[in-house]
């Protein structure tokens, strides 16, 4: 089980996915990295949970992640 | 009826095929209405560029800003981790040194513009000590610190493209 953390103006809300080997399980991995996919098209930033610490991450999405979070662009001024 | 009564009834007919009501994390092609936090946003299908400065929307009610800066502040420290959750608490800051610039370190406040510091004798490496940078998008406070965090310390030449020099120090606009 991992999940996707969603910044917004609500603090965040949470995209959970399953990594058990049922057909829901895998529609859930599809949309977590599609949602990731989109993200980063958009400009975003990612950060990956690595031995407890998350970090900014340009790998692939990995099923196996325990944690992802959604970083948000920046711009100065 | 209301817009949210017609915004479900048109998510039935999705060419998905997948009822609104039927999944746990709908998306929606506009914000969702204020006071509507069960529907997943992902604020970076939206533009906010009408937005008032340290506001995160019209209608949003002193209950809704304060559920989200109670959110916020679970995620921060999740994503700082304890250590640094205690030293900011304690600080009031964190500081980071620059990887580009030696001798200079950035100085992280909340909801604040960024502040370099110089070494003695270190040139900054900007004519202003003070950087300016937003989200694209309203945050609380509390969560863009913990991001822009991270990109201080993981992609710091992203800090340096966007930065805004400033003379003087003052709140972030898009953060509240």
């Amino acid at each position: 089980m991992g999940r996707i953390i969603v910044a917004n103006r609500r603090g965040h809300q949470v995209v959970d996915w399953s990594t058990t080997d049922t057909d829901e399980a895998r529609k859930t991995i599809q949309e977590a990295e599609r949602i990731l996919e989109e993200a980063r098209s958009a400009g975003c930033a990612v950060s990956k949970k690595v031995d407890g610490v998350h970090l900014l991450d340009h790998g692939k999405f990995d099923p196996a992640a325990e944690e992802y979070q959604i970083i948000a662009p920046i711009a100065g001024g | 009826m209301t817009p949210s009564f017609w915004r479900r009834l048109l998510g039935a007919f999705r060419p998905d095929g997948n009822a609104a009501w039927s999944r746990p994390s709908p998306y929606l092609d506009e914000p969702p209405a204020d006071g509507d936090d069960a529907r997943l946003e992902l604020p970076w299908r939206h533009s906010w560029e009408h937005l008032p400065k340290r506001t995160a929307g019209f209608g949003f009610t002193r209950r809704d800003y304060r559920a989200a800066r109670n959110r916020a502040e679970e995620v921060a420290r999740l994503t700082l981790g304890e250590d640094l959750w205690r030293r900011l608490g304690r600080d009031g800051h964190l500081d980071l040194p620059s990887r580009r610039f030696p001798g200079v370190t950035y100085r992280l406040r909340v909801g604040l513009r960024i502040e370099v510091l110089t070494a003695p004798g270190v040139d900054p490496p900007w004519r202003h000590s003070f950087l300016c940078i937003n989200p694209t998008y309203p945050l609380p406070e509390l969560e863009f610190f913990a991001q822009l965090y991270l990109y201080v310390r993981d992609q710091e030449d992203e800090v340096i493209r966007v930065a805004a020099p400033q003379p003087w120090d003052q709140p972030l606009g898009r953060t509240f």
